[in-house]
């Protein structure tokens, strides 16, 4: 098992080092550059800054200045937030990213859990189509139509909530909110099925004819079947939630890593996008690997060799 | 909440969703404008002051520098005007008035001017402002070393020829640059006396002396570590910057040694960074912002319908334009055709009754009502209105279908080609994103109706599509301008003169030209602008662009809020050339 692990986490070097020269190569590769703007840099200065920024080089010298320096920590400055590094600039937003991420995700499994168990419960009865109409409509509206519509109602309406930023418990509802919305459809309807089917299963059947009592059944020996398969997803889902709050992040001006990945797109913010993407690709497959562990954990007839 | 209301704001996001948004980024500063500048000064009503003198604004994004050298976007300056003033400032009408310099003289070869700085001028650090720190500014401004984005600015100071002609990929050594900038036009005799040898008697140095690149700046301070921090900022201005939270908020209180006569009565300004348009709309309908500037445009029809909205909601004029290239096709040296144009049938554009064609086909207020919510003045030529040398209502080609077909005849004819039916699809080249669509589609619509000409419409990002439209590969392509100091050399020059670094219509008229290089060596102020207004007309009457509006700031403003100064330049707040006189009031 440990050699298994390890195994697993060596093999994410390989991965960040393909990712890394994937990502460099197409935003070299697409037009524009870091200096771009409606009003022109005088050439002048664009031809000094890309000497500043190592930008003359050819491409291959580029990666292996920005490899070199990222092997020892070292993210370089920031093309467009001049004064700053982006070391800097991630470790200001980071936490709240994943602080808003990590919110989401608790809210995705203590709603979309209870959600799949009611409506497998109720089958084709009233829990059934409540649940099932929560997640078609989860799953069917943009994270950012419901951050607005949460606005427009909570905030602007309402008044009960600010319309953004991130100072005190009171900002963080309408973001983890917006950004549960749809990994709590997907985990109820993961959960609804996978209840369903451990419903014919025969040591349900079983349990239930040596008169078990129904809550027992349920509990005991329903639900706890039933999760395996739901476990698999919260890994992919936790990355979703913590790579995935670009949008939710601008929409309700949260200071977060994920609104500068946007903007290093459009600006050609090399460094920061590069530094980002490291950042997003670690976590994936660093979560990916947790889920895989943790489900020898919970499904014993799994083994890693 | 009305139905329709909801759809804007959810139509609005999607669009922003679908393009990926970066708006903010991509699009011109609106940088103000004017027709009738006028100080819209509020007197402070019965009522009095509030008890709280908190301003909060929004600013649409991080700073991206707060060192006043090297800043050029809209965000960091709405900052800086509020922690910096240079020698000279403008005045809300546009006019050239005293700030750090009490005085100044202009010798009578207008290549010498003598500032005298204000006796007891400090920083916020309370150390005094001396004129050696503006020469040390300067410098730093026009060295290579910096590569500061307006270092151009300083073209006109004597001995700046020196460092622009360095080879920017392999600078010389320190010391020569060194040299150099000793041998730049700038002196300080003594610490109140600030003297600049300029290399031409430019008329519209002064103008350009107004824009924040050349503040004090003290060298001690800047090549510190981490200057910009708020712990460590040193501002000349009449604000300090007390706070930065990066990504989040910036809070900036009244700098104590402020030396201005009028002293802030704000306690405090919180500027919060909201990228999204619609977030900061909706913080100010919630009352967590004071003013909004610009408000999104699908929402202005909903605000002027509001009753309560409508009373807090103004449109000032703005110093910015909305205009398309025509490819005109003619190379840098004005010799001849580009390259791409070689053939004239290939590129319609480059024939001038085309051009007129294409102009006269477009209904230019039904333009501006339908894509831009009616705001803004119809344009029919570049230089803004308020800027001395603008011609306001000169329009050679205004909307007639029938004139259009005429020209368009006449063109064809000289094209050598049969019918317009006949004419290759033009590609037309927009940003997605930033809601151009409707004004493209419109446009495309426009010609196809009128010539049955097609279009492709070629929408891409921001930075695919500028350097596509700077390599002119598109017949046709958006385009747009905001004054960076109101004088029209900023409006024309590099713009439509031959090869010049924004000149992306490959326009080119030596008879233009000559007349802006006229103009910008001509003390006389009327004749100055009497040659603008020439080139100004060439320009148009060349067809050279669809010009076709002039700006306006769409702003809210609650009623709280007192002792506003606008001008047409404001481009993220109402009044962020003088927070320092407005007021909290007593709210109702």
């Amino acid at each position: 098992m440990i050699s298994y692990v390890a195994r697993r986490v060596l093999w994410i070097i390989p991965v960040l080092f393909a990712v890394s020269i994937i990502t460099f190569t197409l935003m070299h590769s697409v037009p524009g550059g870091p200096w771009d703007r409606e009003k022109k840099l005088p050439a002048a200065v664009q031809s000094r800054l890309n000497a500043q920024y190592g930008l003359d080089q050819p491409l291959y010298a580029q990666y292996i200045n920005w490899a070199s320096a990222f092997v020892t920590g070292d993210l370089g400055p920031s093309y467009r937030y001049t004064d700053r590094r982006v070391n800097d600039i991630v470790a200001d937003g980071l936490p709240t990213t994943v602080h808003l991420g990590v919110m989401a995700f608790l809210l995705a499994i203590l709603v979309g859990i209870p959600l799949g168990i009611l409506a497998a419960l109720g089958h084709n009865k009233w829990p059934d189509y409540l649940s099932t109409s929560v997640s078609i409509i989860g799953i069917s509206t943009p994270s950012f139509v419901l951050g607005i519509l949460l606005i427009v109602f909570f905030s602007v309406q309402l008044g009960w909530f600010p319309t953004g930023q991130w100072r005190g418990p009171e900002y963080w509802v309408l973001p983890t909110v917006a950004l549960a919305g749809f990994p709590i459809a997907v985990i109820a309807r993961y959960t609804r099925a996978s209840m369903l089917e451990v419903t014919r299963k025969d040591y349900v059947r079983t349990a239930h004819s040596k008169g078990i009592k129904n809550e027992s059944v349920v509990s005991r020996h329903m639900i706890r079947n039933a999760l395996i398969p739901v476990v698999t997803i919260l890994g992919p889902t936790l990355a979703f939630l913590v790579t995935g709050s670009f949008i939710i992040e601008r929409i309700f001006n949260i200071p977060g890593v994920g609104q500068f990945y946007i903007n290093s797109i459009y600006t050609r913010d090399y460094s920061l996008l590069m530094a980002m993407t490291m950042l997003y690709a670690f976590a994936v497959a660093f979560l990916n690997v947790v889920v895989d562990v943790l489900y020898a954990y919970i499904d014993p007839r799994i083994r890693y060799s | 909440m009305t139905q329709k209301r909801l759809l804007a704001l959810v139509g609005a996001v999607a669009i922003f969703a679908a393009a990926c948004g970066g708006s903010t980024a991509t699009t011109a500063p609106t940088l103000a404008p004017g027709t009738t500048p006028g100080p819209e000064t509020q007197a402070p009503p019965d009522g009095g002051l509030a008890a709280e003198q908190i301003l909060r604004v929004d600013i649409a994004g991080e700073p991206p520098t707060l060192d006043p050298n090297k800043a050029q976007d809209s965000v960091s300056l709405t900052v800086l005007r509020a922690l910096h003033r240079p020698l000279v400032y403008v005045s809300p009408d546009l006019e050239v008035v005293p700030a750090l310099a009490e005085s100044w003289e202009v010798s009578d070869d207008a290549q010498t001017l003598t500032f005298t700085i204000r006796e007891g001028a400090m920083y916020s650090n309370g150390d005094p402002i001396v004129a050696g720190d503006l020469v040390y500014s300067w410098r730093r401004l026009v060295d290579p070393r910096t590569a500061a984005p307006y270092s151009y600015v300083m073209t006109e100071v004597a001995g700046s020829e020196a460092l622009f002609e360095m080879d920017p990929e392999a600078l010389p050594a320190d010391a020569e640059i060194d040299a150099a900038l000793e041998g730049l036009g700038v002196a300080a005799p003594d610490d109140r006396t600030f003297v600049v040898t300029l290399n031409t008697p430019a008329t519209y140095f002064l103008s350009a002396m107004t824009l924040w690149v050349g503040v004090p700046i003290q060298e001690e301070w800047i090549t510190s570590e981490g200057a910009t921090e708020a712990a460590n900022y040193v501002s000349s201005g009449p604000f300090q910057l007390d706070t930065w939270n990066h990504g989040s908020q910036i809070i900036l209180t009244p700098n104590p040694n402020w030396y201005g006569e009028v002293k802030p009565t704000l306690t405090e300004i919180h500027m919060s960074m909201s990228p999204e348009p619609a977030q900061a709309m909706a913080a100010y309908e919630a009352g967590e912002i004071d003013m909004l500037l610009p408000v999104p445009s699908e929402d202005i029809e909903r605000v002027k319908a509001d009753p309560v909205l409508s009373a807090e909601y103004a449109e000032e004029p703005a110093l910015s334009i909305t205009y398309y290239n025509y490819n005109n096709g003619l190379n840098p040296q004005g010799t001849g055709p580009s390259d791409r144009c070689a053939e004239p049938a290939d590129c319609p554009t480059s024939n001038k009754n085309f051009r007129i064609a294409l102009t006269q086909a477009i209904d230019k207020e039904s333009f501006k009502a339908v894509t831009f919510a009616n705001t803004g003045i119809v344009a029919g030529t570049m230089v803004m209105p308020g800027i001395p040398g603008a011609i306001e209502d000169y329009e050679p080609y205004p909307y007639d279908p029938e004139a259009a077909q005429a020209s368009m005849d006449l063109a064809l004819q000289e094209l050598g080609i049969a019918s317009a039916a006949d004419i290759r699809p033009l590609r037309f080249g927009f940003n997605t994103g930033s809601g151009h669509e409707p004004r493209v589609a419109f446009l495309a619509q426009a010609w196809l109706d009128t010539f049955g000409i097609e279009t492709d419409q070629i929408g891409s990002e921001f930075g695919v599509f500028l350097n596509q439209r700077t390599a002119g590969e598109y017949d046709i392509s958006r385009n747009g301008w905001g004054a960076d100091y109101p004088h029209a050399n900023n409006q024309i020059a590099g713009l439509f003169t031959c090869g010049g670094g924004n000149n992306d219509q490959q326009y080119c008229n030596p008879e233009m030209d000559a007349l802006i290089t006229e103009a910008a060596s001509e003390p006389d102020q009327d004749r100055q602008r009497e040659l603008y207004e020439q080139a100004g007309r060439i320009i148009a009457d060349d067809a050279a662009s669809l010009f076709l509006r002039w700006g306006a700031s769409s702003q809210l403003v609650k009623p709280y809020v007192g002792g506003l100064t606008t001008t047409p330049m404001d481009s993220q707040v109402p009044g962020e050339h003088f927070y320092e006189t407005i007021q909290m009031l007593e709210r109702e």
